[in-house]
C-alpha cells in the first residue's frame, strides 16, 4: 500500500467530481429541499388559513349557539404565555372542585385525562397548527325537535354554501358530545381545532352555570405551555424541545443522506471504470488496495466539502436574528446551540458510516457489471440505515435506554444511531470510545474483504457472478 | 542477449481450469517479441501476471534481470485487451493522470503531452473531453497514454485489435522506433499475418503451454521444405483420402486446391506421386512456411 499513489487516485476522482455541475446542484438543491419541507409546512400554517364556512344548530334552548358563534369567528385565543398566571393551576377536571387560586407550588395538574379535551394541554402547544378561521351561520331550533331542517343543510353542503355543519343539543351536551356533518371527514386539522374551540366555549358555558364569574374563569382555564431547560456540562439553559428534535432530525438526515447517496456513488464510480474498460490500465500502475482506497477518500472529501459548505450556509443563516427575520419563529423553535463536540462527532460518525457502507459498495461495483445486476443488493445497506430511522422516534425520547445503548453498539447503526442519541443528550465517554473502536474494527474487515473482492472482481467482465462465486474470491484472492 | 522480462514456471489456475502451465520465456532486450496463439491460449493471463494484476499460482516473474519489485512496474508501458478511458476527462487532464501514476510530475508530463498531441494531429483537442472524441482520436489517446512516461518496455495484448488503418499503422511505426531505440516489446496477437511482419522472436502458446518459442527466422529456415501448394480440384472425398496419406500433418484447403504440411523427413516428390493416382493435379511446388503453418504444426506436435 503506498499512500502517495492512493492520493494520486483520490484527487483526480475529488477534482473530477467537484467540477461536475451536478455537484453545485445538489449542494444548492439540497438544502433548498431540507428547509422547504422543515419550514415550509409551519410557514404555511403561520401565513395562511383555513377557511370553513360552518352552520351550527342550536338546539340546547340556552343561547350556546350564539356564544359559540361568536367565540368561533373571533379567532384562536392567545397562546399561553408561560409565567403569566403563576397562582391559577389547579384547573385539571377530577380537580374542579377544588378552586382556590391560591396555591404557589408548581403543581401542574397530575393527571389530566379529561383536560386534554379542555385546551389545557393542547391549545397553546397546538396553537400554530390550527389556524382555522370559521364563518359561522347560526340557526336556533327549539329543544326537542330533532332533524328537521337537516336535509335542507345536507342540500346546503353538497351546494358548497357551507363547508359542515354541526348540532347542538341537549342530550349530546349530557354526553359529553357534538354531531359535525360533513361531505369529507378527513379534514381533521379543522375537526381538531372546532373539538377544541367547541369543548372550551362548552366548558366556560359550564362553569359559568356553576355560578363562577366569567373574569375569574378567563384566569383559571388559561392553558399552561411546557418550557423545556437542556442540562449540559456548560450550564442549564432553555431550549426549545421541538428543536432539539429538529437538530436530532437534520443531523440523522444529512448522515442518513450522505452515506447512502455517496456510497452509491462510490459504487457507480467504480462501475463505471470497470464500464470504460479504465480499470485495467489504471491497474496495471497502481495496486487494487491503492486504487479502492483512494476513490473512496476521494469521493469522501467531496462529501466533506458538500457538507462543509451546508455547515457555512447554517451558520450564516442562523446568525442571530437572520432566519427570525425571514420565518416569524415559534418561541419553542428557539435554535439548540451547536456545541463543537456535536460537530466533531458528526464528522466522526460520517466518516465511520461512509467506510462501512462505502467499501460495501464499492465492491459491489467490482464485483458486477452493471446498476441493474448491483441493484438488488445495493438495497442492503438501506436495511441498516432504515432500521435506526424506524426506532428513532424511542431513541430520541430516551437516547440512553437499553435499546439505544444497544443499537448504537452495532457497527453498520452505529453512525445514525449515535447520532440521534449525541443531538439528543451526549452519551458517557465509555460508549462513544466503545462504539468507535467497534466501528474502526468493522471497516477494517470491510476494507480487508472488499479489497479482495475488488481485486478479482474489477478484471471479470461478462457473467453476472453468483455470490458463491463472490465468497471464493474473498478466498482464495 | 540479457532478457529484459523472464516468466520461470509461472502457472495459473481457475479451479480445475489450468490457464497458464509452468510457463517459462525469456524475452531479450531490445527486440520485438510476439506472444502467438488463438484465443483463450492463455496470452492476456500471461501478460497479466507479468503486470502484477494477477497473481501466479506458482513460479515466479522476473524484469530487468531480478525478481520484479512493485516500482518496476512502472518502467512498464502496458496497454490491456480491455482498454478505456474516463470519458468525462479533458484529454490533457486525462494524460496527465496517466502520467502521473506511472511516477511522471504533472510539470514534466505536460510538455510530452503536447508533443505527443501534435504529432499525432491532435493538438488542438486537448481541453476536449474524451467522449467527445472520435473512436480512432480516443485510440490515439489511450496509445499516448501507454507510453508517454517513456517505458523501457512495452506489452501490449492484441494491440491491433479494434484499431482503424491509420492507427493500425501509428502503432507499427512506434513499434519500430522503440526498437531503434533498444527498447523491448512484448505484444500479445492471434493474427499471424502481423506478427510475421513485426517480430523479432515469437513465443507459440496454446492450452496455456509454451510450444514454441525463439528468433522467428532461425523458426522458419527450420521449418523450410515442409510446406507444399496443391493446385487440383479437390471433391470433399478426396480431402480425407489426402489427409491420410503417409507424411501429411495438415491439409488447409485453399479456393483452387490446398496447402499441404508435412511431417518431418517426408518427401514432396513422393507424396506427389500418390497425389495423382486420385487428383488432376495441375500444380504442385514447395513454398516458404508462413507462421500459421508453424503454429498448427507445433500444436499438432505437442498434442
Amino acid at each position: 500500500m503506498r499512500l502517495d499513489y492512493a492520493v494520486i487516485i483520490g484527487k483526480r476522482e475529488y477534482l473530477a467530481r467537484i467540477r461536475t455541475k451536478g455537484f453545485w446542484i445538489a449542494t444548492v438543491a439540497v438544502p433548498a429541499f431540507i428547509g422547504a419541507l422543515v419550514l415550509g409546512p409551519s410557514l404555511l400554517m403561520s401565513k395562511t388559513s383555513t377557511e370553513q364556512r360552518l352552520a351550527i344548530v342550536d338546539a340546547t334552548g340556552t343561547g350556546l349557539g350564539r356564544e359559540l358563534k361568536a367565540a368561533l369567528e373571533a379567532g384562536e385565543p392567545a397562546a399561553a404565555t408561560p409565567g403569566a398566571q403563576p397562582g391559577a393551576m389547579n384547573t385539571g377536571g377530577e380537580h374542579g372542585a377544588n378552586v382556590t387560586g391560591a396555591q404557589p407550588d408548581t403543581k401542574t395538574a397530575p393527571g389530566e385525562p379529561g383536560a386534554r379535551t379542555g385546551g389545557a394541554a393542547g391549545g397553546g402547544r397546538r396553537g400554530g397548527a390550527g389556524h382555522v378561521h370559521f364563518s359561522v351561520r347560526l340557526l336556533v331550533q327549539e329543544p326537542g325537535r330533532t332533524a328537521a331542517g337537516h336535509r335542507e343543510l345536507d342540500a346546503m353542503a353538497q351546494r358548497r354554501e357551507i363547508g359542515a355543519w354541526i348540532r347542538l343539543d341537549r342530550d349530546g351536551l349530557a354526553a359529553n358530545r357534538f354531531e359535525y356533518h360533513a361531505e369529507s371527514l378527513s379534514n381533521v386539522i379543522t375537526q381538531e381545532a372546532l373539538e377544541r374551540r367547541v369543548s372550551e366555549v362548552v366548558g366556560r358555558w359550564r362553569l359559568r352555570q356553576a355560578g363562577l364569574d366569567a373574569a375569574k374563569i378567563d384566569a383559571l382555564v388559561h392553558p399552561l405551555a411546557v418550557q423545556t431547560v437542556r442540562i449540559s456540562a456548560t450550564g442549564s439553559r432553555a431550549e426549545g424541545g421541538a428543536a432539539g428534535f429538529f437538530l436530532a432530525f437534520v443531523l440523522f438526515f444529512m448522515l442518513y443522506m450522505g452515506i447512502l447517496i455517496y456510497g452509491n456513488q462510490v459504487m457507480q464510480g467504480v462501475l463505471e471504470e470497470k464500464g470504460s474498460r479504465i480499470i485495467e490500465v489504471l491497474s496495471a500502475a497502481v495496486k487494487p488496495t491503492e486504487l479502492m482506497l483512494g476513490k473512496l477518500g476521494g469521493i469522501c472529501l467531496v462529501a466533506l466539502t458538500q457538507m462543509a459548505i451546508w455547515a457555512a450556509a447554517l451558520a450564516v443563516l442562523t446568525a442571530p436574528g437572520l432566519l427570525a427575520a425571514m420565518v416569524a419563529m415559534p418561541p419553542e423553535l428557539a435554535l439548540p446551540v451547536l456545541h463543537p463536540a456535536l460537530w466533531l462527532n458528526f464528522f466522526l460518525l460520517f466518516l465511520c458510516g461512509f467506510f462501512l457502507f462505502a467499501t460495501f459498495y464499492a465492491m459491489l461495483g467490482a464485483a458486477f457489471n452493471s446498476l441493474q445486476e448491483a441493484q438488488q443488493l445495493a438495497g442492503l445497506p438501506a436495511i441498516f440505515v432504515v432500521a435506526p430511522a424506524v426506532f428513532m422516534v424511542q431513541i430520541i425520547n430516551d437516547p440512553d435506554s437499553a435499546l439505544s445503548v444497544g443499537l448504537s453498539l452495532v457497527p453498520p447503526l452505529t453512525p445514525l444511531v449515535m447520532m440521534l442519541r449525541i443531538a439528543t443528550r451526549m452519551p458517557p465517554l465509555w460508549q462513544l470510545l466503545a462504539a468507535y473502536g467497534l466501528c474502526a474494527a468493522a471497516i477494517a474487515v470491510m476494507i480487508w474483504v472488499c479489497a479482495r473482492v475488488y481485486r478479482v472482481g474489477i478484471l471479470m467482465y461478462g457473467k453476472k457472478p453468483t455470490l458463491q462465486e463472490i465468497w471464493r474470491w474473498v478466498r482464495h484472492a | 542477449m540479457a532478457a529484459s522480462l523472464e516468466l520461470r514456471n509461472v502457472e495459473k489456475r481457475y479451479g480445475d481450469f489450468v490457464a497458464v502451465a509452468r510457463l517459462s520465456l525469456a524475452v531479450p532486450a531490445g527486440v520485438i517479441f510476439g506472444l502467438l496463439g488463438p484465443n483463450g491460449a492463455g496470452k492476456t493471463t500471461t501478460l497479466r501476471m507479468i503486470m502484477d494484476i494477477l497473481a501466479p499460482d506458482a513460479g515466479e516473474v522476473l524484469l530487468f534481470g531480478r525478481p520484479r519489485r512493485p516500482a518496476d512496474l512502472r518502467r512498464i508501458g502496458y496497454l490491456p485487451e480491455e482498454r478505456g478511458l474516463y470519458r468525462k476527462m479533458t484529454v490533457i487532464d486525462q494524460l496527465l493522470f496517466l502520467a502521473e501514476i506511472h511516477g511522471m510530475k504533472r510539470r514534466q508530463a505536460l510538455p510530452a503531452v503536447e508533443e505527443w498531441l501534435a504529432r499525432v494531429e491532435l493538438a488542438d483537442w486537448g481541453q476536449k473531453k474524451v467522449e467527445e472524441l472520435s473512436k480512432g482520436m480516443q485510440q490515439k489517446v489511450q496509445l499516448i497514454g501507454t507510453v508517454l512516461h517513456q517505458p523501457e518496455i512495452l506489452i501490449l495484448d492484441e494491440p491491433f485489435s479494434g484499431l482503424d488503418p491509420i492507427n493500425q499503422g501509428l502503432f507499427k511505426d512506434l513499434l519500430l522506433e522503440y526498437r531503434r531505440l533498444g527498447r523491448t516489446i512484448l505484444f500479445s496477437t492471434h493474427g499471424m499475418a502481423q506478427a510475421e511482419k513485426l517480430c523479432d522472436h515469437i513465443g507459440l502458446i496454446s492450452r496455456g503451454r509454451l510450444v514454441l518459442d525463439g528468433e522467428l527466422k532461425e523458426i522458419k529456415r527450420q521449418a523450410s521444405g515442409n510446406a507444399y501448394r496443391l493446385v487440383a480440384p479437390i471433391a470433399p472425398a478426396d480431402l480425407e483420402r489426402v489427409k491420410a496419406l503417409p507424411g501429411i500433418e495438415a491439409v488447409l484447403p485453399r479456393d483452387d486446391g490446398a496447402r499441404l504440411l508435412l511431417a518431418v523427413g517426408a518427401s514432396g516428390p513422393q507424396l506427389l506421386r500418390r497425389l495423382v493416382e486420385f487428383l488432376e493435379v495441375s500444380e504442385f511446388r514447395s513454398e516458404e512456411p508462413d507462421l500459421e503453418d508453424i503454429f498448427i504444426k507445433a500444436v499438432g506436435d505437442a498434442a
